[in-house]
């Protein structure tokens, strides 16, 4: 089972206020769609649970993230500079933070007819 | 010659024969001498050759009322086996015939397969949710080799299939050419290192103690598949009532299965009471529901977590000590670890990262104790590497888990002593902690609700909300849709889920759901549901034939990712450590150019087909209308096109 696993605690990090705003959405959307990174996070960035973890929205700092992808925590693919430059990276980043906020789960009726807890 | 005299059509051909073979033998020898020699059997007259065209002689027997494969029959249904599954082999004309005319179809009913990989995965899904074996019948030498990965699945799992082959008789038997291509020495060489025990009897008397051998090593723990190849002569033999009459069968006892012994339970409940942090693991454990009741008693005495590795339904995932989803900082906490008939330890217990240099490391801390109650070490071969990395347990304990729990809870009772204050201490957090998982769990599914392609959450979901007053039941593990089965649905009843492939070869998933869905049909009332993997489908999509046709009905969710998703993330992997770019990733690996559209092949094979469905809001009024088709019997297939995982 491949897994690529982003550190789940960092996830939890805030991110800094300046948000990457240089970041070009549309080139990272591009990136994001042809570098393979849906693969194993999901079209939406939303992340499944055996290849890699949520990445839409994402609480890590572009440097934390750069890092991850330089040198992935687990089993995931390093994407060095050659293939994704840092810019590229940046645009990514940009593209992780603009996806639209998910519904709540409060909201979808559906999930609470599912096992109660 | 015939006893009028005249040279029938049988013994032409032997003297025929006998003369061609003359006349080769010679013009070799005179070769090597250079020089000539004449024949020594004459060709056959002008009246002879007329004869090998004319209708046979009134004398030549042609027919008879009883075989030796009807005795193969009368064996086969001593065992009580209710289906025999195949795709049609010449090397068993004689059997087929008797089972479907003799046998009257009934115990085993005959079930058409369109090949062999269904013959033989459909009864590792049967066995399982039926809790007995099926058989398959199997073709000499290619109908064997395309059943084998089936049989390697159910050799990994652990389950029982009773697979026949055949072969044509001895040499003088065989029609030249294809007989002779479908003919093997030793049919179960090729698979032997994963059946159980096999085996070709050369008489009839010896095919009736070895089949009825073979069933009751089949379901002796640990269970396993095994082999027998009937032999063409005997299937085709005349069996005269005095040859019958001296034939037996023998009675089938089925085996009881070994419990461990009591001093390595009582060392093994005094392990667990001491212990401060234990944690249960169950694989391939249980078998029954009993063994799942048996499970909740022993957690609950213990106030353990479990957790579930899903090689059966072994816990129900609405229990507040279900922990599998915590399982990473469970194991890293535990000072005890019981393993209830693991297929890999070490994996249980360790990890190994996949980069460049690969490393590696434990799961658990230091000085945990482990302790494994299986069947592992009574079937281990060589070849194959099934049997996973050798990882030292401290009390290892060589017997069936499930008939070892009502021993082990006794003797863990007997233990407790003061300790239950504790216990109920340890339960307070374990329940502290369990509560946040389902509302974890619907958060990250809404996170993808309204993806396109459709989440693997929202299929989850939906088909949840529309069987969940249904005695419904999962056909697959759902791995592959990151555990949204386990993550979502009340997993409570050992029929309700069935574990895994066992050997991960692709192919099982709608094979062993046949299986499945006919074990459920028969146990009557349920909804069984198969969410299956594009590729994994790809592999079989004729078993809709085969459900439709013998009217087992089931809902079938293609999971269609367009690709076999598991190999695009591999090659992806592989261009990232090469440097090389992920663009060319998707060669060989995906499904594209053109879409496969699954629905128009269901209907092809005579199933309902409905999709594709891209948009998330279609799901659910496909799956109402799936449902609605399943009631009549139909097998039914939803194309969803689909997130990755």
């Amino acid at each position: 089972m491949r897994v690529s696993t982003l550190l789940a605690a960092a996830l939890l990090i805030s991110a800094p206020a300046f948000a990457q705003q240089s970041g070009d959405v549309a080139n990272g959307k591009n990136h994001f769609d042809n570098d393979g990174c849906w693969q194993c996070h999901g079209y939406g960035g939303q992340g499944a649970a055996l290849t890699g973890p949520r990445v839409a929205r994402t609480a890590l700092t572009f440097d934390q993230f750069l890092n991850q992808l330089r040198h992935p925590a687990n089993a995931m693919p390093p994407f060095e500079a050659p293939i994704v430059p840092d810019a590229t990276a940046r645009d990514i980043y940009a593209y992780l933070e603009s996806m639209p906020k998910p519904p709540e789960a409060k909201d979808i009726p559906m999930l609470y007819a599912t096992k109660g807890k | 010659m015939s006893g009028n005299g005249k040279v029938d059509r049988r013994g032409f051909m032997k003297g025929a024969a006998v003369a061609g073979g003359a006349t080769l033998a010679t013009e070799t020898r005179v070769r090597a001498q250079t020089a000539p020699a004449q024949p020594k059997a004459a060709s056959p007259s002008a009246a002879q050759q007329a004869m090998e065209n004319d209708p046979p002689g009134e004398a030549e027997k042609l027919t008879t009322e009883k075989t030796g494969s009807d005795f193969m029959v009368d064996v086969c249904q001593t065992l009580g086996l209710d289906y025999m599954a195949a795709c049609p082999g010449s090397t068993f004309r004689s059997l087929q015939e008797s089972f479907i005319n003799y046998g009257k179809n009934t115990k085993p009913e005959w079930l058409t397969c369109l090949h062999e990989e269904v013959s033989i995965g459909m009864g590792h899904g049967y066995a399982k949710v039926a809790g007995k074996p099926m058989a398959a019948m199997v073709h000499g030498t290619v109908g064997m080799q395309h059943g084998a990965m089936a049989l390697y699945n159910a050799w990994c799992d652990r389950v029982p299939v009773i697979v026949f082959t055949a072969s044509a008789g001895p040499v003088e038997d065989r029609r030249p050419g294809v007989e002779w291509m479908h003919t093997v020495q030793d049919g179960a060489a090729t698979v032997r290192d994963f059946v159980k025990w096999d085996d070709y009897p050369r008489s009839l008397q010896s095919f009736s103690e070895s089949t009825v051998r073979a069933y009751q090593l089949a379901t002796a723990q640990p269970q396993a598949p095994v082999f027998i190849t009937a032999d063409g002569k005997l299937q085709e033999m005349e069996l005269s009532k005095a040859a019958n009459a001296k034939l037996s069968i023998p009675k089938l006892n089925h085996p009881t299965q070994a419990a461990a012994d009591a001093n390595a339970l009582r060392e093994a409940a005094k392990m667990l009471v001491a212990a401060e942090n234990p944690v249960i693991i169950a694989d391939r454990y249980a078998r029954t529901q009993q063994g799942v009741d048996d499970l909740v008693k022993l957690a609950e005495l213990l106030q353990a977590p479990v957790i579930e590795a899903r090689g059966r339904m072994n816990f129900p995932t609405t229990h507040y000590l279900s922990h599998w989803e915590r399982s990473g900082p469970v194991v890293a906490q535990a000072d005890l670890v019981l393993s209830l008939e693991p297929s890999d330890l070490y994996g249980q217990l360790n990890k190994m990262r996949d980069q460049l240099e690969r490393t590696e490391g434990p799961k658990t801390k230091a000085g945990v104790k482990v302790i494994s109650i299986s069947t592992h070490d009574l079937l281990v071969r060589a070849n194959y590497q099934d049997f996973q990395r050798y990882s030292p347990a401290d009390l290892s304990i060589t017997a069936d888990g499930e008939a070892s729990m009502p021993y082990l809870i006794e003797a863990v009772r007997q233990e407790i002593g003061d300790r239950k204050a504790a216990f109920e201490a340890r339960g307070q957090k374990l329940l502290a902690a369990w509560k946040g998982l389902a509302d974890r769990a619907r958060a990250e599914a809404a996170m993808s609700w309204d993806l396109t392609p459709i989440s693997t959450a929202r299929i989850y979901a939906e088909l949840y909300n529309q069987v969940k007053d249904m005695d419904w039941a999962l056909l697959q593990d759902g791995g592959f849709q990151s555990n949204w089965p386990h993550r979502l649905w009340p997993i409570e009843k050992h029929h309700q889920f069935m574990g895994g492939s066992g050997g991960g070869g692709v192919g099982y998933q709608p094979v062993a759901a046949l299986g499945g869905a006919l074990a459920h049909r028969d146990a009557g009332g349920r909804t069984p549901i198969s969410v299956c993997g594009d590729g994994e489908f790809n592999m079989a999509p004729h078993t809709l034939w085969t459900a439709a046709h013998h009217k087992i009905p089931y809902l079938t969710v293609v999971h269609n990712n367009r690709a076999y998703h598991q190999e695009v993330m591999h090659v992806q992997h592989m261009a990232n450590r090469h440097n090389r770019g992920v663009e060319n990733a998707i060669i060989g690996t995906t499904l594209r150019a053109p879409f496969v559209d699954y629905a128009k092949v269901a209907q092809g094979y005579g199933a309902v087909g409905i999709g594709p469905i891209n948009d998330p809001k279609d799901l659910g009024p496909a799956i109402a209308k799936g449902l609605d088709a399943m009631k009549s019997g139909q097998p039914v297939l939803i194309d969803v096109v689909s997130q990755p995982r």
